[in-house]
């Protein structure tokens, strides 16, 4: 089974990575999208006094 | 002149730094007529496969942005520190761990515990989490390892310079491409695009004796514009922290959180700014200042707001 | 290191030279005794000792860490030790955020008379950070080799 790799995919806001199976006949059989990338906002926003999130969540995406 | 070859790569970011070169607006195109881009995955089709290709030092410049998080943010950067003549740690991210190194408040099975599971909006009875090697019917399919405390990029290889800011203003930014194209960068190691004092030099506001009696929070009052935030009681990184920015949150009558890190002198921020905090604290004696203390709700993540991962302690003890 | 009664605390103490040293000057002439867990360092004033000195020293191994002044209204200074006592409860407020226990760092306020309290001081604290087992900030929680130092 031929594997086609697309790492990253570019040209979007994070990161992200698609592996595509082709079968005998070069059609695709299956793919699978990736996301590589994990920072926990939802755990790091715990404890943070709620009056300061406003100047943190902006930090999930900045674009 | 053979023009420039620029690489541009984000680790653990929001994009606010790709955003932030992009900000330079007509001047993109001053930069184009330099420079030739290599690897941009915001704005161009490059693989890493391409990068992997190149020969050692084929780079010029590789402005780096992100904290190193997982194992494939360290390969990138080991990959582009031997692709890369010169290093730029962009942004607070690379160069002290910036917001998401406030992560280092927990592990990693602490982060997947809430993230894959306690979450309101998560349904994940199964305990599913992201798993480095994972085997379907057509093939093994992987991910990065993720770390268990967040790294800056110089924890992780030689940076040659640091370019901070949470983002860095354009104007810094603009003025380091100019020095790059010119080839008058200073001795590596060096900070670029930033001002040599703190933020306080660069504040318009009036600043006149410091005696607080009670700290507020900033949802509680509306400062007045014209005089210092800490004297009014709230509580303003400024006095530890690096000008360059132009004081832009404290003209915006918000105080500073520290997003271009520690001064030239100062080893630890959150240790300075702990100890200027103190310093203005109106009181003399042990229960009087437990009661102004008692205000400051969150000394960690207002101190270490943007540089957990690059203080001395790095991490909190899990 | 075999166990916990086995283990020796390294504590770092922050003495200011006008008051506290001189306590320990005395209770070492006096003969009294006291562990030698607490590495003494000689500071001016206990409104020198930075919070900075208190992390690095956490930082590079201490799993405990004292600072001693003189008594409120005895500063050789007048007001250094002043700063002392308001640096320590943030101090404290951060560490134990950073989940470092608050028996670990300890101010205490000794006069250069007062060598009982002193040894007093030190063996208290020896004890308790030896029930609290050693900290190890500098090796426990960089397993994955991730710090550079």
């Amino acid at each position: 089974m031929r594997r086609v790799t697309i790492d990253p995919i570019t040209r979007l806001e994070g990161h992200g990575k698609i592996e595509i199976f082709l079968d005998e006949a070069g059609e695709v059989a299956n793919a699978y999208f990736q996301v590589p990338e994990l920072r926990g906002f939802e755990r790091f926003c715990e404890g943070r006094p709620v009056e300061e999130l406003p100047r943190i969540t902006p930090r999930i995406c900045g674009v | 002149m053979a023009k420039l070859k620029l690489a541009l790569y984000w680790a653990a970011t929001c994009g606010g730094c790709e955003v932030a070169v992009l900000d330079l607006n007509e001047k993109i195109l001053d930069v184009a007529a330099a420079a030739d881009i290599y690897l941009w995955p915001v704005a161009m089709d490059y693989k890493y496969k391409d990068a992997e290709a190149w020969h050692d030092k084929f780079i010029d410049v590789c402005l780096f942005n992100g904290a190193i998080r997982n194992s494939e943010g360290e390969h990138l950067a080991k990959l582009l520190r031997a692709k890369s003549k010169v290093m730029v740690a962009f942004g607070s991210c690379a160069c002290f761990g910036g917001i998401p190194g406030l992560a280092n408040v927990a592990d990693r099975e602490g982060v997947f515990a809430r993230v894959y599971g306690e979450t309101p909006s998560t349904d994940n009875s199964d305990g599913t989490r992201p798993q480095t090697s994972f085997t379907v019917p057509e093939g093994e399919l992987t991910l990065p390892y993720f770390y268990d405390t967040v790294k800056t990029l110089g924890q992780t290889v030689p940076v040659d310079y640091f370019l901070p800011g949470c983002p860095p203003v354009t104007k810094q930014i603009w003025a380091v491409v100019q020095a790059i194209v010119a080839g008058q960068l200073p001795p590596p190691g060096s900070f670029v695009g930033v001002a040599e004092k703190s933020v306080c030099e660069e504040c318009p506001r009036v600043k006149e004796e410091k005696k607080v009696t009670a700290f507020v929070r900033p949802h509680q009052v509306i400062p007045q514009p014209e005089k210092c935030l800490l004297e009014q009681g709230l509580i303003c990184c400024g006095p530890a922290t690096r000008g360059g920015c132009g004081a832009q949150c404290v003209n915006a009558n918000m105080p500073c959180r520290g997003c271009y890190g520690p001064t030239e002198r100062v080893t630890d921020q959150g240790a300075k700014m702990l100890s200027a905090i103190a310093s203005i604290i109106d009181a003399t004696d042990e229960a009087g200042v437990k009661k102004v203390v008692d205000q400051i709700v969150d000394p960690l993540g207002t101190f270490y707001r943007f540089g957990l991962p690059n203080s001395l302690l790095t991490r909190v003890r899990v | 290191m075999s166990g916990k009664n086995s283990f020796e605390p390294r504590i770092i103490g922050f003495l200011c030279r006008w008051c506290s040293y001189q306590g320990a000057d005395l209770a070492g002439t006096s003969r009294r005794h006291y562990p030698p867990n607490m590495v003494p360092v000689r500071v001016m004033c206990s409104g020198r000792v930075d919070p900075t000195f208190v992390l690095k020293a956490i930082a590079d191994g201490a799993d405990g860490v004292l600072i001693c002044g003189c008594h409120p209204g005895d500063c050789h200074y007048q007001s250094g030790n002043f700063n002392a006592m308001r640096r320590y409860p943030l101090l404290m407020k951060a560490l134990e955020q950073f989940g470092i226990e608050k028996e670990r760092v300890r101010l205490e306020w000794i006069s250069a008379s007062e060598s009982e309290k002193f040894a007093l001081v030190v063996k208290e604290m020896t004890e308790t950070v030896r029930r609290l087992g050693p900290l190890e900030w500098n090796r426990r929680l960089f397993q994955e080799g991730q710090r550079k130092t």
